[in-house]
């Protein structure tokens, strides 16, 4: 973009536009005058303080369905938590440091007791065998301020499908959707009838509106038998295995429904990658990326403050230029011409296996 | 509904994420209002100030993330980067597809483009703590202009008047994502500005300077566009009267109610939320067709 020659004017008349010069003037006086006093943070005032995070003491456990624990957290002083909305989540950070979100299952009116619902995943990534195996009462662990990405918004109607554990985030929607009398419905699906947790607790808020729907008696369920459970113009949250979402998602536009709800949870795990080695600059650092990691992460590792936002390559923030190196482009944003010239979305796009890139940062 | 309680309060600490919509223009007709060219070109101005403007938002965000010490701070700022770059992404394809239709807004373009690289951008030559300010600054400017978002955002969540005049539905889908999104991410440059720098000064002037500039750049956006119009070819010619007369219809919002709402943004004890509502933004965007279409990739 030429930002030396000022803009003509609007309408062709041969001549500089006169307001444009006139800002331009102006804030060229503006930017070198920031600073002074009366136009500046004021020098006796703190630096930005961090938020710091919550310190958390295990307060109870106990088993509600197989290979699920229920665990209650608290202030270790006693004190109030933050206040949380149905669909909040919270990071935990565990002993060995692995974190990990959970949805919180609680009542949100108290104010002094978090619970969460764990499921044990003997092959997963351990966070959860680490909750069940080494985590008893009395444990202090931290944890992030709750975060809402599932917000529930109180339609008039409402349909909560829950999978397995999946049921953790709709049981305070339930509860909530109670309590200000709307026309809620909730399907509770699963392997068998002792791996549901929560069975009690929901058919107590209401037997006539929570229907528990097991595969080992009903069959494997259907989205769209599910869906058409929902009252016209009804929303739908879902919350479930990622096959369960998927199905649901494709029989919405078929249902009754009106409003899909759900929880998106950003970056999706690296597929088919190899490692590689990126340089950040031509004379910067050499960090080896992973099969399963990305190239965004491991700057990020380097360079805290790089910016980001999707993660999954379409909203090109983390935009950088390939000194060197082939690259293997996996994003959906970048133009032919673009990536011709250089441009990268390390969020998503890697290289060769034994290939260096060098990033212009 | 009488005698029912309040939905809840969703805003708390939502987690921002971009949505990867797509939307169709190849159909959009250049009145997208049916014989409404008037309220179409007012609204129309979004898509000249919004791809540059939104470009700079996240120029001037990725600068003071250096400076922020709170991670769920950094998180929302860098969901609320994602966000607005989609955004500039959705209204840069109107403007393609204005010119297509014979309406040239490059001469327009080229002063926006002025404005938010050279007026507004990074001063060359300024370092340490004036360079440091200058990013406060401008992150006070887009404080402001995300109050006005917030306002329009929530005059599209509620605008039957469009329907009643048969809006073109792909556009009305677009205002409306748009706007859910401006509601649900409403917090977080106010946010940012206070953390940076809690001043009511800086508050202040962020409003005082760009409030006006806003203003203006709208009206000349609407004479030029009713001026550039290959069908009108000049017939219309922009009065405030004209728009308050669309507003009555809910064609347009109230620019005194805008006026209103500008003058809410210095009161002390102002806070972005108290402006809209997260439970009907997040209600549209789980309706909406480019959002839900999003959500299946």
């Amino acid at each position: 973009m030429d930002l030396v020659t000022p803009p003509p004017d609007l309408y062709g008349r041969p001549r500089d536009d006169r307001f444009m010069r006139w800002l331009t003037a102006f804030g060229d006086r503006y930017s070198p005058a920031l600073g002074s006093p009366g136009l500046r943070r004021s020098p006796r005032r703190a630096a930005p303080a961090p938020v710091p995070p919550l310190r958390l003491v295990v307060t109870g456990r106990r088993a509600v369905a197989e290979d699920v624990a229920a665990l209650d957290l608290a202030e270790p002083s006693g004190g109030p938590l933050p206040a949380w909305q149905p669909g909040a989540r919270l990071l935990l950070t565990l002993p060995s440091g692995r974190q990990r979100h959970y949805s919180l299952c609680g009542d949100p009116a108290d104010r002094h007791r978090y619970r969460i619902a764990v499921r044990r995943i003997a092959d997963g990534g351990g966070g959860s065998v680490e909750l069940h195996d080494e985590v008893a009462v009395g444990a202090l662990l931290t944890a992030a301020r709750p975060r809402n990405g599932f917000a529930f918004c109180a339609e008039p109607a409402v349909l909560l499908l829950a999978g397995g554990i999946g049921i953790t985030p709709l049981l305070p929607m339930a509860r909530q959707a109670r309590s200000l009398g709307l026309d809620w419905r909730l399907v509770h699906t699963g392997r068998t009838a002792a791996a549901l947790p929560f069975t009690a607790e929901l058919r107590a808020l209401d037997p006539g509106r929570v229907e528990i729907r097991t595969d080992d008696r009903d069959g494997v369920p259907d989205a769209a038998e599910l869906l058409a459970r929902a009252p016209r113009g009804a929303a739908v949250y879902c919350c479930g295995p990622a096959p369960m979402l998927a199905a649901v998602q494709r029989a919405f536009d078929a249902s009754p429904a009106r409003a899909l709800h759900f929880e998106r949870f950003g970056a999706a795990p690296v597929t088919g990658g190899h490692p590689f080695t990126v340089r950040l600059g031509a004379d910067g650092p050499e960090l080896a990326v992973p099969a399963d990691r990305s190239a965004l992460d491991v700057a990020r590792d380097f360079r805290p403050d790089l910016p980001y936002s999707c993660r999954q390559g379409f909203c090109g923030i983390c935009r950088v230029r390939v000194l060197d190196g082939t690259p293997e482009h996996r994003d959906r944003r970048l133009t032919p011409a673009e990536r011709a010239g250089g441009a990268l979305l390390p969020c998503v796009s890697r290289a060769a296996e034994g290939e260096t890139l060098v990033l212009d940062l | 509904m009488p005698g029912t309680t309040q939905p809840p309060r969703v805003h708390d600490s939502l987690v921002l994420e971009p949505r990867d919509v797509q939307f169709d223009w190849s159909s959009l007709p250049l009145h997208w209002i049916p014989d409404e060219p008037f309220a179409t070109h007012t609204i129309n101005v979004l898509h000249l100030l919004l791809p540059e403007g939104e470009r700079w938002f996240v120029r001037v965000f990725s600068d003071a993330l250096p400076m922020i010490t709170d991670e769920q701070l950094r998180e929302e700022v860098l969901g609320f980067i994602g966000q607005e770059a989609i955004h500039a992404e959705a209204h840069q394809e109107v403007l393609d597809h204005l010119l297509g239709q014979g309406l040239d807004p490059r001469p327009y373009l080229r002063q926006i483009g002025w404005l938010f690289h050279r007026v507004l951008g990074d001063k060359p030559g300024l370092t340490g703590r004036r360079r440091r300010e200058n990013i406060i600054e401008r992150v006070a400017f887009v404080a402001a202009i995300e109050h006005f978002t917030a306002f329009l955002g929530n005059w599209a969540l509620n605008s039957p008047g469009l329907d009643r005049a048969q809006a073109d539905p792909t556009m009305l889908d677009l205002l409306r994502w748009h706007g859910a999104e401006e509601v649900e991410h409403r917090s977080v440059a106010y946010d940012l500005l206070v953390h940076l720098d809690p001043g009511y000064l800086r508050r202040m002037r962020g409003m005082l300077v760009s409030g006006p500039l806003l203003v203006h750049l709208w009206v000349r956006g609407v004479r030029f566009l009713l001026a550039a119009d290959p069908e009108l070819r000049g017939r219309i010619r922009p009065t405030w009267r004209e728009a308050q007369v669309q507003a009555r219809r809910g064609l347009l919002p109230d620019p005194r109610a805008m006026a209103r709402s500008a003058a809410r943004y210095f009161k002390p004890g102002y806070h972005p939320t108290q402006e809209g509502s997260s439970s009907q933004a997040l209600g549209y965007l789980a309706t909406s067709p480019a959002a839900r279409a999003a959500a299946t990739h």
